[in-house]
């Protein structure tokens, strides 16, 4: 999430400018440096605890946020009350937003997700106004501390552990309010803030912009709230200054969002503008009905047993409800809200599907006329490309690294399979019908000499449309074997996965191969290895199914699919052999003549077996 | 006369056959020398550093480019 990145690489900086600028008013102004080095503790202890929920919730975070949004008052609560555990609504964007990239989750249930989230944000609020200043906070500090230090010695789990960084944020959070509160308490011995409150709308504008410039520097929201909060218990706000104050504190961190999403992809951008918009609008019906609002708090707080003068509680209410408000104002219009954002930004992925190369202008001359085709049964692959990895639940990022096989097959692109007909309709279909009417009317005008590799330019792109097509296929039992108990039927399917990985690998360099000779040695190994994993031939499938390693049902599946995928490996090769190799080189020529046979591939693989 | 029978008597003529047999060649020849350019240094690999899943790897890599000289010359030769 680039909100959080952008927090994270300015958490340190600000947490160490907080701190020197805590010692440098150490002795001049001792109780300005504990309210500094207070704000700096509550930071850390944010830190922490996000550190922890995401060791010890994420997997179960993650199914929940999968599984309940799928209607939009749905996702509403579902981000709301996860914020509210887990108090830290940067990581349930930064999941949210992951799911949005997947296609797990859609933009609509996205921005009920956030929506929600920022009222389950309003729960530190609750947890200060209640815990920090109700009680003697900094009692419980330590001993939660060590409880956090010590809970790691006996058990190394990653859930443990992460425990006990909950552990320890609570206890630091509750240091620095502690330190927050009792610097703003001798403070007020010598300076009183009070005195500069302001009446009426002007100090409502004025604060709100306090509020917000504060939480632009802090970088947060929940920080912002604990000073207000801490501030005004003590007496050194106002009330109604301190509401403004909230109110530009939700502003504020709407900042943090569209900083963060200048680096972000389209759903990203989406997200952000979704909750700029949201906070803007929130904050202005809470500018606007200030004073109704302040009397429906008044008059909620009798019935929930909030004292008439307990400010900092009527502020925590005051906070979740104009949230909540904002969220009943905005919500119906998400549907709208969602058309608008997609038109803002266009996903990149909207164009795959169109042509770049095959300009009118290329069919003048026919050496031009194969290069623009070339050059869009490449694009045409890079489609491909994206469609098989996905369809094979591996991501395109991993398969490109040097990651190990088995990291790659580990980490899944999604956990239910894609629709492959839609994406071969929008990113393939289209694409692929341009390229053959490009070459029928390059064919008219071309010698003889090129009619051949124009030919082989056709079954190149055929070959990519049957991969796509065999994927389709093998897609459903990969999704399903994968996860199978059965060890044995999980290992051939995986095997599958890690040849085509192999695959892929091989073909990208041959890609970026300037060498003849290493082009050659490629071609010949990528022929070898997919050979080898076409368990029909090597005796992988005889040994499971005589051993009943596998039931019959099994078996026939991993027939079925180790041909598709010994088809995809077989129509990817010659598909690299056609447009991989450089058209003027002296390869192409040779390619052909040079090309392992069948019967020497299968003597060297008895040979290495 | 037929038109393709014509343009094959020009290039008799002039030779372009032999030209294009020619340079067939000629790239034959140099992709030839990388072969075994690659097949030496390969051969000079410090064996002892490699895991055996490596050693099985350069083995089978020396395998095929002994493969392809093979067939390399078995084209010059014809």
């Amino acid at each position: 999430m680039p909100t959080l990145n952008i927090y994270k690489s300015i958490f340190i900086p600000i947490t160490i400018l907080l701190l020197f600028t805590a010692l440098f008013f150490l002795n001049s102004y001792p109780n300005v440096s504990t309210i500094l080095g207070g704000i700096a503790l509550f930071l850390i202890g944010m830190e922490y605890m996000e550190v922890g929920f995401k060791a010890f919730s994420s997997g179960a975070l993650e199914s929940i946020l999968k599984k309940f949004t799928n209607t939009t008052p749905k996702a509403i609560f579902t981000g709301f009350l996860s914020t509210a555990i887990v108090q830290s609504s940067s990581l349930i964007s930064v999941i949210t937003i992951s799911f949005l990239s997947a296609e797990l989750m859609g933009l609509s249930s996205a921005i009920g997700v956030i929506f929600g989230s920022n009222i389950g944000t309003t729960a530190t609020s609750w947890l200060v106004s209640l815990f920090g200043l109700q009680i003697k906070i900094s009692h419980y500090a330590m001993p939660m501390i060590v409880v956090g230090i010590f809970l790691p010695l006996f058990s190394k789990s990653n859930s443990w552990r992460g425990i006990s960084s909950v552990f320890i944020g609570l206890g630091i959070i509750f240091l620095g309010i502690s330190y927050m509160k009792e610097g703003f308490e001798t403070l007020k011995n010598g300076i009183d803030l009070a005195q500069y409150a302001i009446a009426g709308y002007a100090g409502v504008f004025m604060y709100v912009l306090v509020g917000a410039i504060a939480t632009v520097v802090i970088q947060s929201s929940s920080a912002t709230m604990a000073i207000i909060i801490t501030a005004l218990a003590t007496g050194q706000i106002d009330y109604t200054n301190a509401l403004a104050l909230a109110i530009g504190a939700n502003v504020g961190t709407t900042v943090t969002a569209i900083l963060g999403a200048l680096q972000a992809n389209e759903n990203g951008k989406r997200l952000a503008v979704a909750h700029f918009i949201f906070n803007i609008l929130t904050g202005l019906l809470a500018i606007a009905f200030i004073y109704q609002l302040t009397q429906l708090v008044d008059y909620l707080a009798q019935y929930i047993a909030i004292k008439e003068d307990d400010y900092t509680l009527k502020l925590a209410l005051f906070h979740t409800i104009f949230n909540v408000v904002g969220v009943v104002f905005v919500a119906p219009f998400i549907a709208l809200l969602v058309e608008f954002l997609n038109k803002l930004f266009v996903p990149k992925g909207i164009d795959k599907g169109k042509s770049k190369y095959l300009d009118s202008s290329a069919l003048v001359l026919p050496s031009t006329a194969l290069v623009a085709i070339v050059m869009e049964t490449k694009h045409l692959y890079s489609n491909g490309f994206d469609i098989i990895s996905r369809g094979l639940n591996l991501k395109k990022k991993n398969i490109l690294s040097d990651v190990t096989l088995e990291r790659v097959i580990e980490d899944q692109y999604t956990y239910k399979a894609i629709d492959i007909d839609d994406f071969y309709q929008y990113w393939i279909k289209g694409l692929y019908g341009e390229i053959i009417d490009f070459a029928t009317k390059a064919q008219a005008s071309m010698p003889p000499e090129y009619i051949e590799e124009l030919y082989k330019l056709k079954l190149a792109n055929k070959d990519i449309v049957e991969a796509i097509k065999d994927t389709k296929h093998l897609q459903k039992n990969i999704f399903k074997y994968t996860v199978s108990k059965n060890n044995y039927i999980k290992e051939q399917y995986n095997d599958i996965r890690k040849g085509l990985v192999n695959l892929f690998r091989t073909i990208e360099q041959i890609k970026i191969s300037q060498e003849d000779d290493e082009i050659v040695i490629l071609l010949s190994k990528a022929k070898i290895e997919s050979k080898r994993y076409d368990i029909l031939s090597n005796g992988t499938l005889d040994r499971l199914i005589r051993h009943n390693l596998i039931s019959n049902q099994m078996a026939t599946s991993l027939m079925n699919d180790s041909d598709y995928a010994y088809n995809i490996s077989q129509k990817l090769i010659n598909m690299a052999e056609v447009i991989f190799i450089d058209i003027n080189s002296d390869l192409k020529k040779l390619s052909q003549d040079l090309t392992i046979t069948e019967e020497e591939i299968n003597k060297h693989i008895k040979e290495y077996s | 006369m037929s038109v393709k029978k014509f343009i094959k008597q020009i290039k008799k003529t002039l030779g372009i056959d032999d030209f294009e047999k020619k340079s067939k060649k000629k790239a034959l020849k140099l992709l030839l020398k990388k072969l075994k350019n690659r097949q030496e240094t390969l051969k000079k690999t410090p064996q002892k550093k490699l895991s055996i899943k490596e050693k099985k790897a350069l083995s089978e890599e020396q395998k095929i480019i002994t493969l392809q000289i093979k067939k390399a010359k078995n084209i010059l030769e014809h």
